[in-house]
């Protein structure tokens, strides 16, 4: 108990040798400072000008300071300061604590469904095929960030700050569903390679390796082919177009909105005024001919 | 002991071989990719007889004496660009239609901007399509002209005989959708997976080059590597390569598509499925393929990948014409133009099989009723040509 009292009262004594150093140290330099100014001020410069407003500026800052420092070094003030510091370590941790086991679960989950890609590499498999990884990363994102970008936006600027959002919202969207298209687009290559060293072996095996390097690559590329075909008339991949399809025209829809904001402050037309001036010639025109026919009927 | 023995020593003999011939054709590829090379497309010559807005009507300056009395209006798709049917001189399908005589138009569907946006297959096919047969018809004194499509052309020619029947006297289709009912092709299978109103809302036209990643994802293998290792190995070869550059330049030639065109084209086609059945609407009219009543000549390509014998096999049967006919041959979506072979199967069956129908005003067989009809449309057309072909010239201008 003595022991604590001794360290709280050492804590104490340092602190409030600080605070009082700090104080002179400070108006020591405010001092210097005050003459050095006084020395190149103008001498028809009025206290009221330019630098007489910074003048007075310093002055009150620097009194402000000494006030403060002075009055949280007195022992009881400095007291109550330390025992609210002493809590602080604690409530760190438990943020720390929780932070890392949400992490940590986030990693676990990561890792789990990581683990799980690759498992159906086989060839010519492709209707199984693992997306487990990218679906983890979009269920993620869709469940523990999207709603940082949804947050309802307050004031003036509100609707700008909103089409900001959802441009980010969905450019990360988009940005997993390419993620993944591309993924399945390389899958054939990595499956057309393996089918390849199998064959190898086989013929190597039968001692009917072809001598011709370009019977190699025929060999190849009729895998490749076949694969591909195979891919593209899973429903994986059929899904997975159409969703990178549809990511891709919001997040380009949601980024134009954003861009006819920012072109709107400018002085020329944006495409939504070009859009309605080309609908209404349009329209003109089709009136025109339907009258013309009429005409000639 | 027991295992067979790699030939090694031959393998790498076979490979100082082949580097020694890469060395001796990459010294050969240079004199080529350097020197002069005829790569142009399109070189057969036209005028633009009638334009409006973006789409022009080319007509072929004839190399012979016309021999079919029906002249022949070529409809393209909105994807790419009609430049394949002249790729190159000795493999062109313009080329071969007007060496057996046939007054050749074609529509060029230009390039669309943003502002092309809201035009819709009834502005195409109602709008721009009839404005050039009605200036056809009008400068030939002609009651109906012969009418050929290519591929979502071909859709077009069929919403457009089916509306107008009265203007065409023969149809010809070729690789052309009306089926989108199956699986076969990739396409069918992917459309189904697109949302065209979130593509349409959000891009107006569809890019071009957007859909020719489409078109190359169709076979990344063979379109993507094996093409371009093919170049590689008759890189010195002059005529192979200065044929490469051309269909590299028609290839990727891509006008943007439309959007709202895209949109119902999608829609109303692809998931749908509603031009098979009867039951499309284009411009607030139903397309009837029992409406179809002239002579049909129907092409496809037995290895086609973008549009499969499956939808296109099932149009012969479901027109009202009695004069149909279906040719399948053993090429796929693009060969059927430019490959040697079809070069002597593909145009020569097309003049002949219009030659033996371009008895003017021939009536068909069977169907009395449209007698009356086709003579009051005549008499219609006379009266009001001088009137029609001042507007076109105008148009024109």
């Amino acid at each position: 108990m003595n022991a604590k009292h001794d360290k709280n009262e050492s804590r104490q004594d340092i602190f409030s040798a600080w605070m009082k150093t700090a104080g002179d140290v400070w108006g020591n330099m405010f001092r210097v400072w005050s003459d050095a100014a006084a020395t190149i001020r103008p001498s028809d410069a009025s206290p009221s000008g330019a630098s007489g407003h910074a003048q007075t500026s310093m002055d009150a800052a620097m009194k402000t300071w000494q006030v403060l420092s002075s009055t949280m070094a007195q022992p009881e003030i400095l007291d109550s300061m330390l025992k609210g510091s002493g809590t602080m370590p604690e409530i760190l941790m438990k943020v720390a604590q929780t932070s890392l086991s949400g992490f940590l679960e986030f990693q676990h989950k990561w890792f789990e469904r990581a683990g799980r890609i690759g498992k159906s590499t086989e060839a010519y498999t492709f209707e199984d095929l693992d997306e487990n990884a990218f679906k983890a990363w979009t269920e993620i994102y869709e469940k523990e960030f999207r709603q940082f970008f949804n947050i309802p936006q307050l004031g003036l600027t509100r609707f700008y700050q909103e089409k900001a959002n959802q441009t980010l919202d969905k450019f990360n969207l988009f940005q997993a569903a390419i993620s993944e298209f591309l993924r399945l687009l390389y899958l054939p290559v990595t499956k057309s390679f393996s089918v390849m060293q199998e064959k190898l072996g086989e013929l190597s095996e039968a001692g009917e390796l072809p001598e011709d390097s370009k019977q190699y690559y025929q060999m190849w590329i009729k895998i490749l082919e076949g694969h591909y075909m195979t891919l593209f008339q899973s429903s994986e991949y059929v899904q997975t177009m159409g969703k990178t399809l549809d990511t891709m025209s919001e997040f380009a829809a949601a980024k134009n909105d954003l861009m006819e904001d920012m072109l709107n402050t400018l002085p020329i037309s944006t495409q939504k005024d070009m859009d309605d001036l080309y609908k209404e010639i349009y329209l003109l025109k089709k009136r025109i001919k339907a009258l013309e026919k009429n005409l000639d009927h | 002991m027991g295992k067979p023995k790699i030939p090694v020593d031959l393998i790498l003999s076979k490979l100082v071989e082949e580097a020694d011939k890469a060395r001796a054709r990459a010294h050969k590829a240079s004199d080529v990719l350097l020197g002069p090379l005829d790569s142009k497309i399109a070189a057969t010559p036209y005028e633009v007889v009638c334009q409006e807005d973006r789409v022009k009507l080319k007509h072929y300056i004839p190399v012979t004496d016309i021999k079919l009395k029906t002249p022949l209006l070529v409809v393209y798709a909105l994807i790419n660009r009609e430049t394949m049917l002249d790729l190159q001189p000795g493999r062109s399908v313009v080329e071969t239609l007007l060496a057996h005589g046939i007054d050749l138009y074609m529509i060029d569907w230009g390039y669309p901007s943003r502002k092309d946006k809201f035009l819709t297959i009834d502005d195409h096919v109602n709008g721009y399509m009839d404005t050039m047969v009605d200036f056809i018809r009008q400068k030939h004194n002609l009651e109906k002209i012969n009418l050929m499509g290519i591929c979502m052309g071909g859709t077009f020619c069929v919403i457009y005989s089916s509306l107008n029947p009265a203007k065409i006297k023969n149809l010809i289709t070729t690789v052309t959708p009306t089926n989108f009912d199956t699986d076969k092709g990739l396409l069918h299978l992917w459309m189904k997976a697109v949302d065209p109103d979130r593509l349409t809302d959000t891009y107006g036209n569809i890019s071009g080059d957007a859909m020719n990643f489409g078109f190359l994802l169709l076979n990344p293998a063979r379109l993507m590597i094996d093409k371009y290792v093919g170049f590689f190995e008759k890189i010195d070869n002059k005529q192979f390569v200065e044929n490469f550059v051309r269909m590299e330049k028609w290839i990727f030639d891509s006008p943007d598509l439309p959007g709202e065109t895209f949109r119902q084209f999608i829609k109303d086609f692809y998931q749908k499925n509603l031009l098979i059945q009867s039951k499309l609407e284009v411009g607030g009219k139903r397309v009837d393929l029992k409406n179809i009543t002239m002579p049909l000549l129907n092409f496809y390509g037995k290895y086609d990948h973008l549009v499969p014998p499956e939808a296109c096999e099932l149009l012969t049967g479901r027109v009202g014409s009695k004069d149909s006919t279906d040719v399948c041959l053993e090429t796929g979506h693009i060969g059927i133009y430019v490959s040697s072979k079809c070069q002597r199967e593909f145009a020569p069956r097309i003049a002949a099989w219009l030659a033996e129908r371009d008895e003017p005003d021939r009536k068909p067989r069977k169907k009395k009723s449209a007698t009356t009809k086709k003579a009051a449309t005549i008499a219609a057309v006379k009266s009001k040509s001088s009137r029609r072909s001042q507007k076109h010239a105008q148009r024109s201008g």
